[in-house]
């Protein structure tokens, strides 16, 4: 009963309008945002693709193949251009392109050799997306097909032959993982593990930074308010008291966590689903290769209920032992300042594996390096997603007992820490002296 | 009369400090004594350390037949504490707060209910305590924080600087409140202040302490006869005057 009514009070301080809000709000982004750029992206590879070309060669043959580009779908602007001063060109023009077929162009095609296509494009910033309107290799591709049908005609071959010259090789490409085997190039899955596992680290590095700073933020607000004093000398057990900080703040982050998983992964969704599956599909001897998705099951890659569960877990774990550490660096703040202060150790343990497992895969680094980053316990919630994709459930399992060892050790040393004087007498100061030594400490 | 507190040679050592050192004095039922002094002279580490707060390196403290010590649970239930300069829960309306608190000393809903309306009797702040206390002065806050400081009836209330930072009339109500409530439910306060004048009005008891040593205690009458002064601040004086620590 004492215990409930502190977690109520930790539950009531935590969970306001402007939190809730926060969390709707995010959600929300996270949701329109992903539907946004799903949109533009649809819309801009939809849009009818305009070309500005310069036929300095003007043939009957180039010709032809302004007509094929104009069949294909493109947009053509005939230009009449001069000299290889191709910014002021463009500047002159208003363009984002410009093809230019050069003269002699057709002579070279008719000789037999490969004639030069000279390609000149925008680049307004390093954005895939801003620079699909300067982008050629859509009107390259058209050329160079008319050309082949030209060759084609002219030596007499047929569409067929053209194309098995142009790729004589059709690819077969099929995935093992463990004993099990798909048909499907590696390169699918690993686009698509990769997608999938963007989202975890993200979760978790933004868990970390806001229950610590939730927590230290509370402790300091009672320490400076004084309200801790006043809870610690009424009837109730130190470790209710703890306990009921712990577990508000546990209740509030995996309420964030669940709010940023679902408003995240429909972000990814909505990205990644966008010409994903056409993406992945290879054709293989003229028919369409399974889905990733249905690979990754065969594959035995695909997380189940009780894979999540046991994420979930580790998630939670993950938590706990933020918060008891969190408890304890709380504990030596005196003012808001240094509550940001002392937040960077956590900061720093969390950020190395987020980075890590961003990059790379941590299983695959050297030993030396794997047992550092294994020591950290955040890293096994980093790494928990590709561990049970891939079957290492020991690395797993051990990260599991290993972070609950490590989450006693922290919650035995914060339940020490608040049934001694430290509590109230320990803090950091770089130099300074804080607003509560100032007013008494040694009175 | 019955003690309600004992101390016996305590002390308290911090690493490089000795804050107090061997104080002995004792409350009586119905009394309010004070522990007056200036700042840094060890009033709140003698009251942290007899609201259990802190650990005395030497000596100890029962309250109420329970020791600091050895039964620091039990001391909790007998005590109530009301930290100097202290705030409360912003979020909370000043009855939740109350609430809150009360839970803390009971599980039955009758008995909090009623030290509630006790409080509610005491703080005399109406309507308002259906407001977020955030929005409070820091008058309202001290009176809120009193009342839930008394509400429970506790044998003993300690008050560490009770009117710090108030105006003249909410520390005059405060005063008379404590005084009130130790005559009428014969609760005993231990106090602490620096203001002398005002420990002069409410205390029926004063002990003076400087540099961590308990100099003298008695009634503010006996004190300032046996000093031949007009008032406590003047005996302060003669106090630290004669025993050379300050």
């Amino acid at each position: 009963m004492k215990f409930f009514n502190l977690l109520m009070k930790e539950l009531k301080e935590l969970i306001n309008a402007q939190m809730i809000a926060g969390l709707v709000l995010t959600m929300l982004i996270f949701m329109v945002m992903g539907n946004v750029m799903s949109n533009s992206m649809d819309e801009l590879t939809k849009e009818e693709y305009t070309v500005t070309i310069d036929d300095r060669d003007n043939t009957e043959l180039t010709a032809q193949i302004m007509d094929y580009l104009r069949e294909s779908g493109a947009e053509i602007e005939e230009c009449d251009t001069e000299g290889d001063d191709y910014g002021s060109i463009l500047k002159e023009r208003g363009s984002e392109n410009l093809v230019i077929i050069p003269e002699g162009f057709t002579e070279t095609v008719e000789s037999g050799q490969k004639a030069q296509l000279i390609t000149v494009s925008r680049l307004k910033s390093a954005s895939a997306l801003s620079n699909l309107s300067s982008d050629t290799s859509l009107a390259v591709n058209s050329i160079s097909s008319g050309i082949s049908h030209f060759i084609a005609e002219k030596y007499n071959l047929s569409e067929e032959e053209i194309s098995v010259m142009n790729n004589p090789i059709v690819l077969n490409e099929n995935t093992v993982v463990g004993e099990k085997s798909a048909n499907i190039s590696p390169d699918s899955i690993i686009s698509k593990v990769m997608t999938q596992n963007m989202v975890m680290p993200i979760i978790v590095f933004v868990l970390i930074m806001m229950v610590s700073q939730m927590i230290i933020s509370a402790i300091a607000n009672e320490k400076i308010d004084k309200t801790l004093e006043t809870l610690l000398s009424t009837p109730v057990s130190r470790t209710a008291i703890i306990g009921a900080k712990m577990l508000g703040a546990a209740i509030v982050a995996l309420l964030n966590a669940i709010f940023y998983m679902v408003g995240f992964s429909s972000f990814m969704s909505d990205m990644t689903n966008t010409g994903a599956e056409a993406a992945a599909g290879n054709v293989v001897a003229g028919q369409l290769s399974m889905t990733t998705q249905s690979a990754m099951l065969r594959l035995g890659i695909s997380l189940g209920i009780t894979d999540y569960i046991l994420i979930g877990v580790q998630l939670f774990l993950t938590i706990l032992i933020c918060l008891a550490v969190s408890i304890m660096l709380g504990a030596l703040v005196n003012d808001t300042k240094s509550s940001q202060t002392v937040m960077m150790p956590l900061m720093i343990l969390a950020m190395i594996p987020y980075l890590i497992s961003m990059l790379s895969d941590i299983n695959s680094l050297p030993l030396a390096l794997r047992i550092i980053l294994y020591a950290i316990p955040f890293t096994h919630t980093f790494s928990a997603m590709p561990n049970l994709m891939f079957g290492n459930t020991a690395v797993f399992f051990g990260g599991l007992a290993y972070q609950t060892v490590v989450f006693l050790i922290c919650m035995y040393f914060a339940q020490r820490l608040f049934k001694s004087d430290k509590i109230l007498t320990m803090s950091l100061n770089f130099g300074q002296k804080s607003k509560m030594k100032k007013a008494k400490t040694v009175e | 009369m019955d003690k309600v507190l004992e101390v016996r040679n305590l002390s308290k050592q911090y690493t490089k400090v000795l804050a107090v050192n061997k104080i002995s004095f004792e409350i009586y039922e119905g009394e309010i004594f004070a522990l007056i002094g200036p700042n840094g002279a060890g009033k709140t580490t003698t009251i942290r350390m007899i609201s259990t707060l802190l650990t005395p390196t030497d000596g100890d403290a029962v309250v109420a037949g329970h020791s600091i010590k050895t039964e620091p649970q039990k001391v909790r239930e007998c005590i109530t504490y009301l930290p100097d300069e202290a705030g409360a829960y912003k979020n909370m309306t000043g009855t939740g707060y109350l609430k809150f608190m009360a839970g803390l000393f009971t599980e039955n809903p009758k008995q909090i209910e009623e030290y509630v309306e006790r409080a509610k009797d005491i703080n005399q702040l109406g309507d308002r305590l259906n407001d977020k206390i955030g929005s409070y002065s820091r008058g309202m806050i001290r009176k809120l924080l009193l009342s839930r400081a008394v509400m429970t009836n506790p044998k003993l209330a300690i008050l560490d600087e009770p009117t710090s930072g108030l105006d003249v009339l909410n520390a005059i109500e405060i005063r008379k409140t404590i005084k009130k409530l130790a005559h009428e439910k014969k609760m005993s306060f231990l106090l602490s202040s620096h203001n002398m004048l005002e420990i002069e009005f409410v205390s029926d008891r004063v002990g003076i302490i400087a540099k961590g040593n308990l100099m003298v205690t008695g009634t503010t009458e006996e004190l300032k006869q046996r000093y031949n002064a007009e008032n406590l601040e003047e005996v302060f004086e003669r106090v630290v005057n004669e025993n050379e620590i300050l």
